[in-house]
């Protein structure tokens, strides 16, 4: 007994201790945003006794292009969720449930692409996007494919796969098409698992940086990650305006993390599961 | 009727194709392009390399362009000039220059007349010919001793000639054993495999660890699942934002702790001295990462039927035995893929990197796909950089295969049934 006990209070400890390191940085950085500038740059940056509050270094960022690029993330994100989302659940219906030939080569060439470094494609995509006239643009949207999609499909693969058979089959003695049966019977059915992939999608999406920071060069078509790195300027910091630029940033992530926790941990761990 | 049972029949195949038909276009193509630049001496910046020629060209635009100029300029002179000498030979000149534009009407051009053509070896010396006699005639001319205009400038026109010709920039593998001989691709590569081999490992372990403890019941169990996803939801290019504040020399409370500590000999030394800046990044690396890692493996504790702990329990094992012969073997495919994953991730580090060091101090930092992206967007260098990416794909490919060797697993398994 006693022992069950002081095993319970090391785990607490340990379990306390990772939260602890989990928030700290982003709880540091939050606490700063609101300090002034001076005072972060003072001998006495780290005192937490009579810190000074302010919301200057937000009132400042207002006057800074943070709140366009976030604006370009969320419509180049929503654009690339709802497309990719679509046409990852069509493949993953396919790959999953109908015979075809050369099905097992198809589904390696799409998983498999997520395999390869993200640089190998961009070079050529920027010289297509140049030619076209389609850097800075929400066209962007088109070569997130490569790395959403494999993932979308992935996780799409493993919740088909989870229906029972039995409705669709009953649909298509009835006469229902595949395709029918695919919109009416199994695409209700697979509601959670195509939230799923497209919230993955979309912070996939979110969090892009390569891609971004080479066709969306324009102060104003840059997304929020790319923006961000920007206000690290060359020659000076403002470190409270970074933080709070950080904190601006890292809020929507914050909020979805919250809201659909479950659908994030079944869309990670989908990848590690086989039946 | 019959259409839609021709449909069905296909039902398969038109499903998938809007899927294949994004990666054959944003994934395959550029994996393709990318292989065709790495055997050519593409840089951007240059316009006589800023496209793949197999054989010479001609910029026919430009040859047009010099040519208007020259005979403006020579028209300008042929007013200014007096004796009879010069006026025959400027009319001399102006005669060649017919003679060039028409070669290249008849010969050379195209329908198009301002593209960029292909022309073969004798055609091309036929051309350059003609050029190099108009340019002497013109030095000849302007050694007469008259009034011209501006002999300079028609000269430095005339010189344009020279550029007209885009001779082939194909090098065949030369970019390649480039990249080998390249000591900065080998030392990005070795900080590139010190990285990932470090951080996988902490990631691997703590990971584990984390997911062992996640999968006892305790209270807030689901509130500690819901923030172990913050940091690896948080946008990396964020992410690194954040810790360089928290390392910077001045202000940063972690390495203000490390020096208290003596770790490091002063917060500056954060970022400033490359071993330091080495485990800066680790230690960021394995904040963000670690506790994605530790879901992804609870996720494969959590299927272990619970049977197998109670039945190996009643026939008197202990908890490591438990861990060792059931858990462990049980969880090979989920630390499998994990690994795999995380391994693969590691290695393309770009993100982290660009904005927490930029490579620094002195590049000693600085990844594969760090150097590769400053070769191809910094120096415009489009061919080397791209047979960097490539060497570096094939090493992907090698740890993929190595894994997949060593740990015996399927990785698409059955899925495809």
């Amino acid at each position: 007994m006693k022992k069950a006990i002081k095993t319970s209070t090391l785990l607490k400890i340990i379990i306390i201790l990772y939260l602890f390191i989990i928030l700290f940085p982003f709880l540091w950085v939050s606490l700063t945003s609101f300090r002034p500038e001076s005072d972060i740059w003072s001998s006495n940056a780290l005192n937490l006794k009579g810190m000074r509050f302010t919301d200057d270094n937000y009132a400042k960022l207002f006057k800074t292009t943070i709140f366009n690029s976030l604006k370009n993330s969320l419509i180049i994100s929503s654009i690339t969720t709802v497309y990719v989302t679509l046409i990852a659940s069509l493949a993953a219906y396919s790959i999953a449930r109908l015979k075809f030939k050369f099905k097992k080569l198809l589904t390696v060439v799409i998983l498999a692409t997520s395999m390869f470094p993200q640089m190998i494609v961009v070079g050529p995509i920027y010289r297509i996007f140049v030619n076209l006239g389609w850097t800075n643009s929400y066209y962007i949207s088109l070569p997130y494919s490569m790395l959403t999609l494999p993932v979308a499909v992935f996780i799409l693969i493993t919740h088909f796969s989870q229906i029972p058979r039995e409705m669709e089959e009953s649909a298509i003695m009835d006469g229902s098409s595949k395709i029918n049966t695919f919109f009416k019977i199994i695409l209700p059915l697979a509601a959670p698992g195509i939230f799923t992939s497209a919230i993955m999608t979309f912070i996939g999406a979110w969090n892009e940086f390569l891609l971004s920071l080479t066709l969306n060069t324009d102060e104003m078509w840059r997304t929020a990650t790319v923006s961000i790195s920007f206000l690290r300027g060359q020659f000076e910091i403002f470190w409270g305006q970074v933080t709070a630029a950080t904190v601006i940033v890292t809020i929507p992530t914050l909020i979805i993390v919250i809201l659909f926790q479950k659908q994030i941990v079944s869309g990670i761990t989908s990848g590690a599961l086989k039946e | 009727m019959k259409f839609s049972k021709w449909i069905d029949k296909r039902a398969g195949y038109i499903l998938i194709i809007p899927a294949v038909i994004f990666i054959i276009l944003f994934s395959i193509a550029p994996i393709v392009g990318s292989l065709r630049y790495a055997f050519f001496d593409m840089q951007l910046n240059d316009q006589s390399k800023n496209d793949m020629y197999l054989s010479s060209n001609v910029n026919l635009a430009l040859n047009q362009e010099t040519i208007d100029y020259l005979r403006y300029y020579l028209d300008i002179d042929l007013d200014s000039v007096e004796k009879e000498i010069t006026i025959d030979k400027i009319a001399e000149i102006k005669l060649d220059i017919d003679d060039l534009e028409k070669y290249i009407a008849n010969e050379i051009a195209t329908s198009d007349l301002k593209a960029i053509v292909k022309v073969n070896q004798k055609d091309q010396e036929i051309l350059v010919g003609k050029q190099q006699y108009i340019l002497r005639s013109l030095e000849e001319l302007y050694s007469i001793d008259d009034e011209f205009y501006s002999p300079e400038d028609t000269l430095a026109v005339a010189s344009e000639f020279e550029t007209t010709i885009i001779k082939s920039n194909f090098v065949g593998a030369n970019n390649f054993v480039k990249v080998i001989a390249d000591k900065r691709v080998r030392s990005t590569l070795k900080f590139t495999l010190v990285f990932t081999f470090i951080s996988v490992f902490f990631e691997l372990i703590l990971g584990l660890f984390l997911a062992l403890i996640m999968n006892r019941s305790f209270k807030g169990r689901s509130l500690v699942r819901t923030f172990s996803l913050i940091p690896w939801a948080i946008p990396t290019s964020v992410a690194a934002l954040m810790w360089s504040y928290l390392y910077n020399g001045s202000s940063g409370i972690i390495s203000k702790i490390f020096s208290t500590l003596g770790l490091i000999a002063s917060p500056a030394a954060m970022l400033n001295s490359s071993s330091n800046a080495l485990w800066a990044i680790i230690l960021s690396d394995v904040w963000k990462t670690t506790p994605y890692m530790a879901l992804l493996l609870l996720g494969g504790l959590q299927v272990i039927p619970n049977s197998l702990y109670e039945s190996s329990s009643l026939d008197g094992a202990t908890k490591f035995q438990q861990f060792r012969f059931i858990t462990l073997p049980l969880l090979k495919p989920s630390i499998f893929v994990a690994l795999l994953f995380r391994t693969l991730d590691a290695f393309r580090v770009f993100d982290l990197i660009y904005v927490l060091t930029g490579g620094g101090p002195g590049g000693t930092t600085e990844s594969l796909s760090v150097y590769a992206y400053k070769v191809m967007f910094s120096q415009t260098r489009f061919g080397y950089g791209s047979a960097m990416v490539l060497v570096m794909a094939l090493i992907v490919g090698i740890i993929a295969f190595v894994y997949i060797k060593a740990l015996g697993v399927d990785l698409i398994g059955e899925d495809s049934r």
